[in-house]
């Protein structure tokens, strides 16, 4: 308490309102008005139906409107044709804190470079900092405000990002011929909800989940 | 009355047994009797899970012992494996009402180490969004002040009010909680073009609700008697305690690091720190009622004018190398001093990352001013010194 920027005399130091010492009746009196007053806040707000801010969830989900910036899924960018960009470069998974990411690629024999087979997504471990959407050094990740996804088996929520192994977006764009392309790629993911661990196929999982949603 | 010679010092807590022990066998004459309850691990009013032995005397509190671990993560050891960059969303998790100041300190150490010279537009960014921060946790506080006193409407008016700024938040950060916003060399993103007007809009509407919540709780007689002369910390003690934030500013000490050690751009607004004068839980109630009221001054200063520039002066990789060095940063949060010391040996991960966290040593006030006082006042002071479980854990 030496210090003289602690004491109270400094200029910024703002006393805080003391509580006032009230007789027997000055208690009796002020408490009623005081009771009297917090009622009028309760009142008004009991008058003023409008006031109510409670969403009725699922109800509303047509008109929900979230912040694009919601982080709640990950997702690997697709362009219209349906080609990404990411390059199996791994420093998506090298960033993850909590190696909810696990990126595996393949060797290409065509132009013996190394390209995506599977981008796998634990949404169970994953923290959502958005640490891999910041580091990609081809932004071809993005994180989505699709918030509702529950389901009741935890294998669930390994989620396979690739719809097809192959090369890049800028590789197939330089091949014109549509059938040498399609060759080129290798469908991976028939359903776009929550796959099975690593792509595989385990023991024990619910049929259903397997359909096609198409 | 069974007279035994107790006190907190001389035993360890791992005798409690051989003490529940003793009292049990010793006679009890008259009236009240001595006996051990636990308060938590599971108990609403602990705010998490933190076990409270209760040392009684008929409905007396005589003692109380904190047990602590039951929500520890090894926060510090964890970091020392993940590296410098992926360790500041971990402090998202300690005091998850002050997402962003942790992640400010956090970065703050990180650019000291690296001597990154930041501008303008994040400083006042940072420091905005800081003060926003700073006022929904207080707005949290107040909601579950009320509820620990029981009464169940200041929480619904609380959290009312407190969904405001989670909104904007959200529409700005992208996360509601654990944001991860603050990043060494800048900020995730750049703010969003509607973001001052959606502030401002925000003030307007928050500072006639403060005058309702004065009406609603503060004026209100029971709470106003409740909270009179609860739970006196001196300023003496609360030093040596090490207590920081609004309990200790409470106690009468106006130590505030916006003032003293000035980060960001708090040496450029005008503010007041609000301080106590007994340090009772009236204080510690009316310091953070008007904190409210300086954040927002603060923010109404800086709102109107944010500099242009980039959000971002240094982009990271997946890791960042620090020089070899011990280096040490600590901000205000809304509960405290959250500070941060580094012993980086050159590499891509800490050596050692020691956490200061101020809910540790705002705990342990607890035990100075429980004694003497009925288990309901307890519940009031640790609801007045506004402890997060994880943050005292971590």
């Amino acid at each position: 308490m030496d210090d003289d920027r602690l004491t109270a005399k400094n200029n910024y130091v703002k006393p805080v309102q003391a509580l006032p010492i009230r007789g027997f009746f000055g208690r009796i009196a002020y408490g009623l008005g005081s009771l009297l007053k917090g009622m009028r806040v309760t009142m008004h707000y009991f008058i003023h139906p409008s006031t109510v801010v409670t969403q009725q969830y699922p109800e509303n989900r047509e008109t929900l409107v979230l912040s694009p910036r919601i982080r709640s899924q990950l997702s690997l960018i697709h362009d219209e044709s349906g080609y990404h960009k990411c390059t199996a470069c791994h420093i998506c998974e090298q960033a993850c804190p909590n190696a909810s990411i696990h990126v595996v690629d393949r060797p290409e024999p065509a132009i013996s470079k190394k390209e995506l087979d599977f981008f796998i997504w634990r949404l169970d471990s994953c923290t959502f900092c958005n640490l891999c959407v910041m580091v990609c050094p081809f932004q071809c990740l993005e994180m989505k405000p699709t918030f509702e996804s529950s389901v009741y088996d935890q294998r669930l929520l390994a989620y396979n990002l690739t719809k097809y192994a192959g090369p890049t977006s800028t590789v197939l764009a330089k091949q014109t011929d549509d059938e040498a392309r399609k060759n080129m790629i290798e469908p991976r993911q028939v359903y776009d909800g929550p796959t099975e661990l690593g792509g595989f196929i385990l023991a024990g999982m619910p049929e259903s989940t397997r359909e096609k949603k198409s | 009355m069974v007279t035994t010679t107790l006190s907190l010092s001389s035993v360890p807590i791992s005798s409690l047994d051989k003490r529940i022990q003793s009292l049990e066998n010793e006679q009890s004459s008259l009236g009240t009797q001595e006996y051990f309850v636990n308060m938590g691990p599971q108990h609403p009013s602990t705010h998490g899970v933190l076990r409270l032995v209760l040392h009684l005397d008929g409905e007396t509190v005589k003692e109380v012992i904190p047990v602590l671990g039951y929500v520890h993560r090894g926060m510090e050891k964890k970091c020392e494996f993940i590296g410098y960059r992926q360790q500041v969303h971990l402090t998202d998790r300690l005091d998850y009402l002050c997402a962003l100041m942790n992640n400010w300190a956090i970065s703050h150490a990180i650019e000291k180490a690296l001597n990154i010279e930041l501008n303008e537009r994040i400083q006042v960014v940072r420091t905005i969004l800081a003060e926003l921060q700073r006022i929904q946790s207080h707005q949290l506080w107040w909601g579950v002040f009320g509820m620990d006193l029981g009464a169940f409407t200041p929480f619904l008016y609380g959290f009312r009010d407190r969904e405001k700024i989670t909104a904007i938040f959200e529409d700005t950060i992208g996360a509601r909680l654990t944001m991860n916003f603050i990043q060494p060399g800048g900020l995730m993103f750049d703010i969003t073009s509607d973001f001052a007007q959606k502030v401002k809009e925000f003030i307007a509407y928050f500072k006639p609700i403060l005058n309702e919540y004065d009406e609603l709780f503060s004026g209100n007689i029971i709470v106003q008697e409740r909270l009179r002369n609860v739970g006196i910390l001196d300023a003496k003690t609360a030093i040596s305690i090490g207590t920081t934030g609004p309990i200790l500013r409470a106690s009468g000490v106006a130590h505030d690091l916006r003032k003293l050690e000035p980060y960001g751009v708090y040496s450029q607004v005008q503010f007041d720190v609000p301080v106590g004068a007994t340090g009772d839980c009236w204080d510690r109630y009316q310091v953070r009622m008007q904190e409210m009221r300086e954040s927002i001054k603060i923010v109404e200063q800086l709102i109107d004018n944010i500099p242009e520039g980039k959000h971002m002066v240094m982009k990271f990789g997946a890791k960042i190398r620090v020089p070899e060095g011990v280096y040490y940063s600590e901000m205000e949060t809304a509960r405290g001093i959250y500070g941060n010391f580094i012993v980086a040996d050159g590499s891509e991960k800490p050596y050692r990352l020691h956490m200061r966290t101020p809910n540790f040593n705002n705990l342990w006030s607890i035990i100075r001013m429980a004694p003497g006082l009925r288990i309901a006042d307890l519940v009031t002071i640790l609801s007045s010194i506004d402890i997060v479980v994880p943050d005292i854990d971590r």
